[in-house]
């Protein structure tokens, strides 16, 4: 038989490969353009702060200082990354007004001839800030009297009204009764930093009638949308160039090195460059969110879960950026991919003085898992049953209805464990073996 | 940040002239792998800075039953140093390849813990500095070169030159907790140096590093074995008196509570180490 | 401050460089010689992506005041890429996709090509130990380790070849 096929079951060079084994890769920071700026901003050393003052004239004496960008710079000075997708309200400052909400937050840009004339400019900006009480802990930020992070009145983003993310389904207080067994845990996930070996940066350059800006986003349209808004300038005199990203994982979506950049290529003329420094990436950049969930289920002796109480916390810090949407995946991922009939979930994003945090890696969803997992060999455990059964017990099979009302259709997980065990070397008992992902029998389908 | 003059002396008196002159303002930086990063990320701001890589101190010499051991030399040459298997072991540990092929010995007894892996064997050694000033050159054994977390008893016109190490027939073991398992700052670092009367341990030196402001002596430790067999409840009594001696402290790689645990550990495997096998010939 | 001039080798071509005083070789070879193939991950010699080669030893151009660098010999990955093709260590990365955003690779590469001189049948532990000072964030090391082993065994292929051709 003739091979029909070229690319499934081969192995393919990949089309930029001989660029990275000869070190022919341009990445955003390798490039440069002649009367570029450095630009680098004074950040703030304290978590919760109000600005009393700024002096910026002994940073104007440094040999080199070309200008600094305050927030009277810039034109649409609050905004929210996912506004894009109708996310409100808006709530970030590109550089705050009169107070500091996280420790780390830029409050004062400047541009400089080199970078090390940069860098003794900011060391000379005088700042003139009035402490505040600051919360880091999402249970204190939501008690009574907790210092308040946002500029609405509460720390909690708000979805439709609510204080959370909430899902009802079937009636879990009648599982609780019906339930065998009650297990109840809290499970708690730490901050992540991406740590991307190439740093988070830009470079804008000025051109005639419009800003060409090279960026090492993951998110190219996204980055354009927002600087666009931000800065007041209609997209088409906005040319984003994307590239290799050197390390991503979902932190280079946050859009916060363009908007400066071309503000500084905009206020001068000239081309600026952006680019964090190590230290920047890793106090500075957005994490993963740090969680809190707790869950209590209902299990049957033989470990089927007829209810599940949960609330989540995610930490998004001083500014919530994209982690409301990932709150939002959590709660829609709370049964993990297991048919659970009676299902209560409160998801909050709270606000506290800390790094802001946004995407990551399966953001919600992951840490979600992890509590799931722990959770089900809990269950096992207490049920005394083997943690494979208990899993193929509550598997999500097609026909079976998820807490958020879809219906499922391309369940796999059954199959994905009998090929997990083949490949490990598990025997499993013929009632697992024999499982498939087909629609429940009407008797199965009962409880 | 921005550096007016960067001096490189080709001689240790044109080196300490130029300390002379120029007094505390000169940064002395010698392979610069704790020095630079500072001043890459301007945190140290100097305006005049020396290097030390042309004054001629890397080599290594025999002086009688003494190592001289030049204070430019990198970590990279104490690693094949045959004469002193601790002294190696411990430049084996430390830092990546290229970090040791730029980072000196002499450095390293400059370097904040949790750094100070070399530093720590040297003190197990009984190692002593060579300081060189204007007044010519003095010997401080280096139990008594630190003075506090990042002070030392160098005058601000003195420089080290070398660190002589005696070379005597004994034991050793060197111990370092990381994270993982290359490459990584210390949890806790343990080198124990002794020589050997049949089965009793005599002059047992034990030094651990990243348990306080600077490599320090476990007095304790080094009582309960001194003279003694290292049988497992004289090493168990030892590993509790360095876990009481150390001064421990918490940062990014571990907390003040993890440390003085590691440190008990960790000088119980050393002196284990010590009582094995395979240095029984040595 | 005075710029000062400084002449060293690199790749094997003097070159003389105006430079203000304690610029770094990697800042000097990045923005004033084109080698961008030198990395600037952290600028703390915690990361080895500024990896470049001095007098054939591994050093992190970042930490390395160029000033010091005169007289001596200096390569990078763009010295050593051949016109035509690529090195046998380069090959190997390649067929083992030895990596994925690529940003770690050249000092990745300049290390095994180090290492391999020195050792040229090393084992996974003496692979591990010498790249701890080079950090990938994407591949998880495997690949990279499959990568060193097999320039290691296209090497000695190379080398037989070679001694064969000798006694032919
Ligand atoms: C990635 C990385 C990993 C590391 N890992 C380790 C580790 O595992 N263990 C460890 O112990 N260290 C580690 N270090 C720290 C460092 O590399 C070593 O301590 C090294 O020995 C320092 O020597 P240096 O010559 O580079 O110091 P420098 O940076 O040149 O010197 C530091 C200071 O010491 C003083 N100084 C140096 N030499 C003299 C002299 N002759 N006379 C007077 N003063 C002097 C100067 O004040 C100078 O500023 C690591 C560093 C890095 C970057
Ligand atoms: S940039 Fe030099 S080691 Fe990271
Ligand atoms: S391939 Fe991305 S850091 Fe190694």
């Amino acid at each position: 038989m003739t091979a029909q096929y070229h690319v499934v079951g081969e192995s393919l060079e990949r089309t930029d490969g001989v660029a990275h084994v000869t070190g022919r890769t341009l990445y955003t920071a390798d490039l440069a353009f002649p009367g570029m700026l450095h630009l680098k901003v004074v950040r703030s050393p304290l978590h919760h702060a109000l600005i009393r003052g700024v002096d910026l004239s002994a940073a104007e004496r440094v040999p080199g200082f070309v200008r600094a960008l305050t927030h009277a710079d810039v034109p649409h000075n609050v905004y929210t990354i996912l506004g894009l997708i109708g996310v409100e309200p808006e709530e970030e400052f590109v550089l705050p007004v009169d107070r500091v909400r996280y420790k780390g937050e830029p409050i004062v840009a400047i541009l400089a001839e080199t970078e090390a004339a940069a860098y003794e400019a900011v060391g000379k900006v005088q700042l003139d800030l009035e402490e505040l009480p600051a919360v880091f802990d999402m249970d204190e930020a939501l008690a009574p009297g907790a210092p308040i992070v946002t500029h609405w009145g509460n720390n909690t983003f708000m979805y439709e009204g609510h204080p959370c993310r909430r899902v009802r389904y079937g009636d879990v207080e009648a599982g609780f009764a019906q339930a065998d067994h009650i297990l109840e845990g809290e499970y708690r996930t730490s901050p992540i930093e991406h740590a991307p070996l190439e740093t988070t940066g830009c470079i804008a350059v000025p051109e005639a009638g419009r800003f060409t800006v090279y960026t090492n986003t993951q998110a190219v349209y996204f980055s354009l949308d927002n600087t666009s808004i931000i800065l007041g300038l209609q997209p088409n005199r906005l040319r984003f160039i994307g590239g290799t990203v050197g390390g991503g994982f979902g932190g280079k979506v946050d859009v916060i090195v363009e908007p400066l950049a071309t503000l500084g290529a905009m206020r001068t003329g000239r081309p600026v460059r952006y680019v964090y420094n190590r230290q920047e990436e890793m106090q500075v950049s957005s994490t993963r969110s740090a969680e809190t969930i707790r869950i209590k289920d209902g299990v049957m002796a033989d470990g089927t879960i007829v209810a599940r109480k949960v609330t989540g916390l995610a930490d998004c810090g001083a500014y919530s950026r994209q982690t409301p949407y990932a709150i939002t995946k959590f709660a829609a991922n709370a049964t993990g991919p297991y048919r659970i009939p009676n299902v209560w979930v409160d998801a909050y994003c709270v606000y506290t003085n800390r790094t802001p945090t946004s995407a990551m890696r399966g953001f919600g969803v992951t840490m979600g898992h992890f509590a799931i997992e722990v959770q089900m060999d809990k269950i096992a455990e207490r049920c005394g049953i083997d943690p494979w059964t208990v899993r193929f017990r509550n598997a999500h099979r097609n026909g079976d209805v998820k807490p958020h009302r879809k219906v499922t259709s391309d369940a796999t997980l059954i199959e994905t464990m009998q090929a997990a065990a083949r490949l490990v070397g598990h025997g499993l008992p013929p009632e697992l073996a024999a499982m498939t992902s087909a629609p429940r029998t009407e008797w199965e389908g009962e409880r | 940040m921005t550096v007016s003059t960067y001096f490189q002396p080709d001689s240790l008196p044109e080196a300490l002239a130029l300390l002379g002159e120029h007094g505390p303002d000169l940064l002395v930086i010698a392979g610069g792998t704790v020095a630079m990063p500072l001043i890459n990320e301007g945190i140290s701001l100097p305006a005049k800075v020396m290097g030390l890589r042309r004054v001629g101190l890397g080599g290594i010499e025999q002086r009688g039953d003494r190592l001289a051991i030049g204070a430019m030399a990198t970590l990279t040459a104490l690693t094949t140093l045959q004469e002193v298997p601790l002294l190696a072991e411990a430049a084996r540990h430390t830092a990546s390849w290229a970090v040791r092929n730029m980072g000196t010995v002499g450095g390293n007894l400059f370097t904040p813990p949790p750094g100070g892996d070399v530093a720590t064997a040297l003190l197990a050694l009984d190692a002593q500095v060579e300081l060189v000033g204007p007044a010519g050159a003095r010997l401080l054994p280096l139990s008594g070169f630190w003075t506090g977390f990042m002070t030392t008893a160098a005058g601000p016109d003195e420089l080290v030159a070398r660190i002589v190490v005696p070379v005597a027939p004994g034991r050793h073991a060197f111990v370092k907790l990381g994270r993982k398992a290359a490459n990584t700052p210390a949890v806790v670092t343990v080198a124990v140096r002794a020589a050997m009367d049949g089965e009793a341990v005599r002059d047992v030196r034990i030094a651990l590093g990243a348990a306080g402001p600077h490599p320090l002596r476990s007095a304790g430790a080094e009582a309960a074995v001194e003279g003694r067999a290292l049988t497992p409840e004289v090493i168990a009594s030892a590993a509790g008196a360095a876990a009481e001696d150390a001064q421990p402290f918490s940062d990014q790689v571990a907390s003040t509570w993890y440390r003085r645990r590691m440190v008990g550990v960790m000088v119980g495997r050393a002196l284990a180490q010590l009582a094995s096998a395979e240095q029984r010939g040595a | 401050m005075a710029s000062v001039v400084v002449a060293f080798e690199l790749g094997g071509r003097p070159v003389e460089v105006l430079v203000s005083p304690l610029a770094t070789l990697q800042q000097v070879l990045r923005t004033q010689l084109g080698h961008t193939s030198v990395k600037d991950g952290c600028r703390q010699g915690g990361c080895g992506s500024c990896t470049v080669l001095l007098d054939g030893e591994p050093v992190l151009s970042c930490l390395l005041p160029v000033e010091d660098v005169a007289g001596r010999r200096v390569t990078t990955l763009e010295d050593l890429t051949p016109v035509d093709g690529l090195t046998t260590v380069q090959r190997a990365f390649l067929d083992a996709n030895g990596f994925q955003c690529g940003y770690c690779t050249p000092g990745m590469e300049l290390v095994t090509k180090a290492l391999l001189e020195r050792n040229p049948a090393p084992t996974r532990a003496d692979i591990a130990e010498a790249l701890s000072g080079n950090v990938c964030r994407c591949t998880g090391y495997v690949p990279i380790i499959a990568a060193v082993e097999a320039a290691a065994a296209a090497g000695s292929a190379a080398a037989v070849v070679a001694s064969e051709g000798a006694t032919r």
